[in-house]
């Protein structure tokens, strides 16, 4: 009797545990929309190679404009064969599906307002695996409502503020003494990573 | 009849329990490997990368400077060059390129503060956002239009035209005494200086309540 | 997902609470299955009984095997879980001097307070042994410091710092364990049957 106990214990649990592994295995979805690199890769990518293209630089037959501003905004005026995808439509499955389509042919160059606007789509779809995906610096602006294209610099100083400090301090009359803004350099207590400290068992 | 069927069969338990074992050990050699997602998911990030919250005025920034306001680092994306020449008070430089360097993630991947990104535009801090945010770093913050906009706003703000409302003057004299705090000098400091000195207000503490490091909870057999 | 409490999904607060709770489980555990026995536990070392190398083998590996499964799946990230630091000789000596207690005592530490919750009258002695050991280890810190904090090599693991694929071995592991199972067996079935209550 005994012995009978022990069997049905031993099913009992085995049965539960393959269950809970099969169901864990069932309820497995795999993720929509992977990375393709981490975030190391991608900063690499980014610091050594030069993903910005201007408009005369832009090959028109052999690469697909997309559109990231707002449906609205497409439809008041875009490039020529722009696609529009809207930032926050960007990972819906219809749109995947004519990313993927472009994946291995064409150059696809993503543009928006500004090249700022159109940074973070650019870097979603890079880190999603579009290698072949390129930013176009322009900056697009509306005169009476007509599409003007212009060429935008990213990242261009407009001027040098410390030498335009210096000068408004030549410039004062009186010669005053430059008390220099200078706190103590903040300390950073830093987090060790969130090892959350031992809950050890043993035995 | 059937019990002795039942009883061959569980005679045999322990060998079937490790065939399973075994199967599942062995299948986990089997399973098709995948690249390892890093970060947060996709969508989280997109959701993050559309919302404009993360951005930070340049009004606020050198409000929060000029109170000396400890609850935020500022960090310089730019490259070193550029970082020597100018860049905001105290702020720290890791240029884009070093963002994950051993010695850059401390002051990043932390709790305690808010960290500013800045660089020329907000281009390349957006970069730097972006990816500190897949990694799941907390407090990630950037400043709009970077130090471009904080010339034209704060150092060198343009001057109102008469026909503007009382708003835009009030703006002006604000950014004009911050300006000012920040180095720049104007022809008629002296009056300015000290209305200035009125206007700004005083420093307040802020006592950062650091969280209690839990004690390790020892166990052991 | 997981690890549930690094990750906010239980805080963390609740963490000795939920300590307790599998404390109170695992001697219960330990307890049912008769390892508040010193006959039992010090079988392994004579070779009578082979309970408890089954069973922490088998916890082991099963273990491995379902976080691993987990891991896969995303239900848990395991570079998230702690991993104990390795303070080389001072593991070594503790390992030999907590053997050496296992031995001769019967028990291990959790085991024993499982026997003192019983009523054991060999727990009782073996856990003031325990607590003796605890003061003079205590009192001869300044001169055991250098071998307990020294040697430090970090949080390692067998798999990163020899850069083994992790799931051959965990096959392998298992392996081992069902070999090892087959010859306590037969090992045991060899030895003089020894009666314990």
């Amino acid at each position: 009797m005994k012995e009978l106990e022990k069997i049905k214990r031993i099913s009992i649990a085995s049965t539960l545990f393959i269950l809970a592994v099969l169901i864990g295995v069932l309820t497995f979805e795999r993720p929509k929309n992977m990375y393709a690199f981490n975030t190391e890769n991608t900063l690499e990518t980014l610091t050594t190679t030069s993903y910005l293209i201007s408009m005369d630089e832009l090959d028109k037959n052999n690469s697909v404009l997309i559109d990231v501003r707002s449906q609205y905004e497409y439809e008041k005026g875009h490039l020529e064969n722009a696609i529009n995808m809207a930032l926050p439509e960007i990972l819906t499955e219809e749109n995947q599906l004519i990313l993927n389509d472009l994946k291995d042919g064409k150059t696809m160059v993503v543009y928006g307002k500004n090249v700022q606007e159109a940074n973070m789509p650019f870097l979603m779809l890079y880190q999603l695996g579009f290698t072949n995906i390129k930013l176009l610096s322009v900056k697009l602006d509306y005169l009476q409502n007509k599409l003007i294209v212009s060429k935008e610099e990213v990242e261009k100083p407009v001027s040098n503020i410390q030498d335009f400090i210096n000068e408004s301090v030549k410039n004062s009359k009186k010669p005053i003494v430059l008390e220099k803004v200078k706190a103590e350099p903040k300390r950073v207590i830093t987090v060790q990573k969130k090892k959350k400290k031992p809950v050890e068992g043993g035995c | 009849m059937d019990k002795k069927k039942i009883a061959r069969v569980t005679s045999f338990r322990y060998q079937i329990l490790a065939l399973i074992f075994i199967l599942l050990a062995g299948g986990l050699v089997l399973l098709p490997k995948y690249q390892k997602q890093e970060g947060i998911k996709s969508e989280a990030l997109l959701s993050h990368a559309t919302s404009p919250e993360r951005y930070i005025s340049t009004d606020q920034i050198a409000n929060k400077i000029i109170n000396k306001d400890p609850s935020f680092i500022l960090i310089d994306v730019r490259e070193e060059e550029s970082f020597k020449n100018y860049s905001l008070p105290n702020a720290i430089n890791i240029p884009l390129a070093k963002l994950f360097d051993e010695e850059s993630l401390p002051y990043l991947n932390q709790s305690q503060f808010d960290v500013v990104f800045f660089s020329n535009d907000h281009f390349y801090a957006d970069q730097a956002w972006m990816l500190c945010n897949r990694r799941g770093f907390k407090n990630l913050r950037v400043l709009n239009g970077g130090l471009n906009t904080w010339f034209t706003t704060i150092i060198n703000p343009e001057k109102p035209s008469q026909d503007m409302p009382a708003e835009a003057f009030e703006l002006y004299a604000t950014r004009k005494a911050s300006s000012m705090y920040f180095g720049v000098f104007y022809p008629d400091q002296q009056a300015v200086a000290e209305e200035s000195i009125s206007n700004t207000p005083a420093p307040k503490k802020v006592i950062t309540v650091q969280k209690k490091k839990k004690k390790p909870v020892e166990g052991g057999c | 997902m997981g690890p549930l409490i690094p990750n906010g999904l239980i805080p963390m607060e609740w963490d000795s609470i939920i300590a307790i709770i599998i404390g109170i489980a695992f001697g219960f555990v330990l307890e049912a299955s008769g390892f508040s026995s010193s006959r039992k536990l010090a079988g392994v070392f004579y070779g009578y009984d082979f309970a408890v190398l089954k069973v922490f083998f088998t916890a082991a590996a099963v273990s491995v095997i379902g976080i691993y499964y987990m891991d896969y799946l995303g239900y848990l990230d395991i570079n998230q879980l702690y991993v104990h630091p390795t303070y080389l000789w001072a593991a070594i000596i503790g390992g030999i001097i907590m053997g050496i207690g296992f031995v001769a005592g019967g028990f291990c530490p959790g085991t024993s307070l499982c026997a003192v919750a019983i009523g054991k009258l060999d727990a009782w002695v073996y856990v003031g042994g325990i607590m003796i050991g605890v003061f003079v280890f205590s009192e001869l810190y300044s001169f055991f410091e250098p071998i307990y904090n020294g040697y430090f090599l970090g949080n390692i693991t067998l798999v990163d710092s020899f850069g083994w694929n992790p799931y051959w071995v965990i096959f392998i592991f298992s392996i081992i364990a069902i070999v090892a199972f087959v010859v306590s067996d037969v090992v045991r079935k060899k030895v003089k049957k020894v009666f314990y209550s």
